[in-house]
């Protein structure tokens, strides 16, 4: 088991992001020698982060990445990861997990925009709240997380689960604008609150226990269930597609 | 600038027919010369397949449809992913690149001049401003005339001299090249929510039938002895059974010009398909071809569908809600005032789509059934059949028959019973390919005489250095090595100065535009024409003083061309 600890030095200019798509089980596994972009200054992992390497590891998948200190401009870390674990202590910047296939990533604080992003297995836990775009696809793309898991106790900003295709997304209290817009598979579930949720739907499955403002009225009711002792009115949508083949189950809902 | 002398070239010039001949070629101050200067840099080619800079003859880079393109498909810019290099810009992009990623891609091709197939007139300035950002190529903008109001009531009232004054003025105003008809009429049907139905019913208010304006048009542009013939674009692009359409349009055209083609249709692969339905959609190349064979006033481009992604733009707003109505993806439309229409639509051309593999048999079938190279030549009508990157590929089926068979065996099975491309047993030659993608292109576009096109005394110094050695290759079995040449030139030069090395880009600004200007009697002078500035007053979103392109500010290099008309 190797666990790899990095703690976000001070700077000089707390503004620039830094593009951290090296920090991953599969790079750090190997080698703590890598380069990070700091703005466009190409710089040394050890320059931009106190890095400490115990054990020695047998490959990705006993490998533990720990990033302490203010990680809210680090950006991309765990990009393309498919084994082994991330602990964040608070929070992390934007970008966070995606293409991610394996593995986990643990945040304790928030979480920036695009949580997950096009992420196509393994899991994402995030303790805070995370941005706009938490799993998304992104600009143009028409699939976005194709699969995996991504759970958010916190809210989330607007445009979650957008295009999303596989997998599963659970945020425990609120969703912004446009949850689920373009989803076209997997399942989308929001404890909490949402506003104008799955335009453009068509398929999968989004439930909102909480109240839907905004509803659009390109849904068909198709009856009533019951489900974690809530009531639930069941939609199938979005009719304004021709292959609009989605489910979407909310508690409340006003119209549009 | 140093002058250069090409020394133990291979050199394929079919204007001056010369066929793969060991010589040396000297440049001196950007052109072709017999003896080299005194300050000369002396390149070995080592027996490397030298030939004219090549020509694209139909190609969409420039201009507000392009870059609507790339608006509405972000994820295109994921591909094609270069970084900022020596004296390189970073580029991105993949079917609709960043100007100087086409440019660069281009040059690496050898390509030396490129015609932008479409610009709708009010947008020039957009189209001039990023012909000024393709730094590496000269630029002919060919303009569009699918909907002119003042052209269509001219020829309604069988004014042609009126309609060519009104050309005149507008290719003037914008610095167009060439007259440029998208689905003749089209545009205006389109505004009502319709389209044409081929060329023999009139539209509504104006009272004139595509067949009526196509040669209308076509007269008008030889009254004003323009370089280029009428560049059409057929009515009924897409549809399956449309090839009638197209031989109805071929039979219009008269033979009225000795120097070059009198029309000039475009993508005709687009045009040529039989059956009366998707179900029984089919080729028939071998009907269209027999026709071009037949007429030699008569010039095509292939518009070559490859297999992959690929964005579909054209003026033709109509098909491209068809298609939209197909896909039910992505999908612009676009209505440029009294002018013309577009459309743009994001494809997925597959092997395993029986009508995407007809289609892409069809292209090759054009190709190898006309006779004379001269009269079909290479595009894909970047980037609606493909991106421009794959002309080498097509050249690679185009000179193997084990490679398109090859290629046959993967495409959709039923294809075989649609097509007659296995029956093909043509394979063109290295001096029929010079000939599709740079002399046929400079006879088409009237560019010989500006000394485009080929390497005689006196022509400019566009050469294209392939590393390839004919004599060495079988093209038939070593297509791979075909293609592989014609992908990446050793040395590109434009204009005497070398704009590539290998993968390099070496220079920068050496881009033209050049444009038509037709020398019009007083009396067809159009600036003070009642009707017109009536129209502009009523009808356009601009004033008629502000429409003009100033030549000063949009055109970097303005090569204006004064043509002697018979107005």
């Amino acid at each position: 088991m190797r666990r790899i600890t990095l703690i976000v030095r001070e700077s000089d200019s707390p503004h620039l992001p830094i593009e951290a798509e090296v920090i991953t089980p599969e790079i750090l596994c190997r080698t703590a020698r890598v380069t990070v972009h700091v703005g466009n200054q190409k710089m040394k992992l050890s320059d931009v982060f106190d890095v400490h390497v115990d054990g020695e590891a047998a490959g990705p998948g006993a490998t533990e990445i720990v990033l302490l200190g203010d990680a809210s401009r680090v950006k991309r870390i765990g990009e393309y990861m498919t084994d082994g674990k991330i602990i964040v202590d608070g929070d992390i910047g934007m970008h966070c997990g995606d293409f991610m296939a394996g593995g986990t990533i643990e945040i304790m604080g928030n979480a920036g925009d695009w949580l997950g992003r096009e992420m196509l297995g393994g899991k994402i836990v995030c303790h805070g709240n995370a941005g706009h775009y938490c799993g998304s696809g992104y600009r143009g793309g028409r699939k976005g997380v194709r699969g995996g898991e991504i759970f958010v106790e916190g809210s989330v900003g607007d445009y979650c689960g957008e295009c999303l295709f596989g997998g599963v997304v659970h945020v425990k209290r609120n969703a912004g604008l446009h949850a689920g817009v373009n989803m076209k598979g997997g399942k989308l579930i929001i404890d909490g609150d949402a506003v104008m949720p799955c335009g453009d739907m068509f398929g999968g499955e989004c439930t909102i226990f909480g109240h839907a403002d905004d509803f659009l009225p390109t849904f068909a009711e198709t009856g009533k269930i019951v489900e974690m002792g809530r009531e639930l009115t069941v939609f199938t949508g979005d009719l304004a597609n021709r292959n609009g083949n989605g489910t979407l189950r909310v508690g409340r809902y006003t119209r549009i | 600038m140093p002058d250069y002398l090409l020394k133990n070239a291979c050199v394929i010039d079919p204007v001056n027919s010369i066929s793969q001949e060991n010589m040396d070629i000297a440049v001196v101050d950007g052109h072709i010369a017999e003896e080299p200067s005194a300050n000369v840099e002396i390149i070995d080619c080592g027996g490397m397949l030298v030939m004219p800079g090549g020509i694209d003859s139909h190609t969409h880079i420039c201009g507000l449809k392009v870059n609507f393109g790339r608006y509405m498909s972000p994820e295109d810019m994921r591909a094609g992913r270069v970084p900022r290099g020596r004296g390189m810009r970073a580029v991105s992009g993949y079917s609709i690149p960043t100007t100087y990623g086409n440019s660069y891609r281009y040059a690496l091709m050898g390509y030396t001049t490129l015609t932008e197939g479409a610009m709708a007139p009010l947008e020039a300035r957009h189209t001039h401003d990023e012909f000024r950002h393709t730094p590496l190529q000269d630029g002919l903008i060919l303009t569009l005339f699918d909907g002119d109001w003042g052209v269509m009531r001219a020829v309604a009232a069988d004014d042609i001299k009126r309609a060519a004054a009104l050309i005149a003025w507008r290719l003037n105003a914008v610095k167009g090249y060439g007259v440029k008809l998208t689905n003749p009429l089209g545009a205006e049907m389109w505004s009502w929510g319709k389209n044409v139905d081929c060329i023999r019913k009139s539209i509504p208010f104006f009272d004139v039938s595509p067949a009526e304006y196509i040669l209308g048009v076509i007269e008008a542009n030889e009254m004003l002895g323009l370089p280029h013939s009428v560049h059409l674009h057929c009515n009924n692009l897409g549809k399956p059974g449309n090839y009638t359409c197209t031989l109805g349009t071929m039979d219009l055209v008269p033979d009225l010009n000795e120097k070059r083609q009198t029309a000039y249709l475009t993508h005709v692969q687009f045009h040529s398909y039989g059956g009366s339905g998707w179900d029984d959609f089919s080729s028939k190349a071998e009907p269209v071809s027999r026709m071009v064979n037949l007429r030699p006033q008569i010039t095509i481009d292939m518009g070559q569908v490859m297999f992959g992604r690929t964005t579909t733009m054209t003026a033709d707003g109509p098909m491209e809600f068809n298609l939209y109505r197909l896909h039910q993806d992505k999908w612009s439309n676009h209505d440029v005032e009294l002018e013309t229409a577009s459309g743009i639509i994001p494809v997925m051309y597959r092997r395993k789509n029986l009508v995407n593999s007809v289609m892409w048999a069809i292209g090759l079938e054009l190709a190898l059934l006309v006779k004379s190279p001269w009269q079909c030549l290479l595009t894909t009508d970047n980037p609606n059949g493909a991106p421009f990157v794959k002309y080498p590929e097509i050249i690679g089926l185009l000179m193997s028959r084990e490679y398109r068979e090859k290629e046959f065996a993967t495409v959709h099975a039923a294809t075989a019973r649609r097509v007659v491309l296995p029956a093909l047993e043509r394979e063109l030659t290295f001096d029929e390919i010079a000939v599709m993608t740079r002399a046929g292109p400079a006879r088409a576009l009237g560019l010989l005489e500006r000394g485009k096109g080929h390497l005689g005394i006196g022509a400019e110094a566009d050469i294209a250095v392939y590393p390839v050695v004919p004599g060495k290759l079988d093209p038939a079995k070593q297509y791979a090595e075909v293609i592989r040449g014609f992908a990446q030139t050793k040395y590109t030069f434009k204009g005497g100065v070398m704009i590539s090395r290998d993968d390099e880009i070496v220079a920068d600004n050496q881009n033209r535009m050049f444009w038509c200007s037709p020398k019009v009697p007083k009396v067809y002078d159009m600036d003070n024409d009642p009707e017109l500035i009536r129209t502009f007053d009523r009808f356009y979103s601009v004033r008629k003083e502000n429409y003009p392109v100033d030549e000063k500010y949009y055109l970097t290099r303005s090569m204006r061309i004064e043509t002697e008309t018979k107005l």
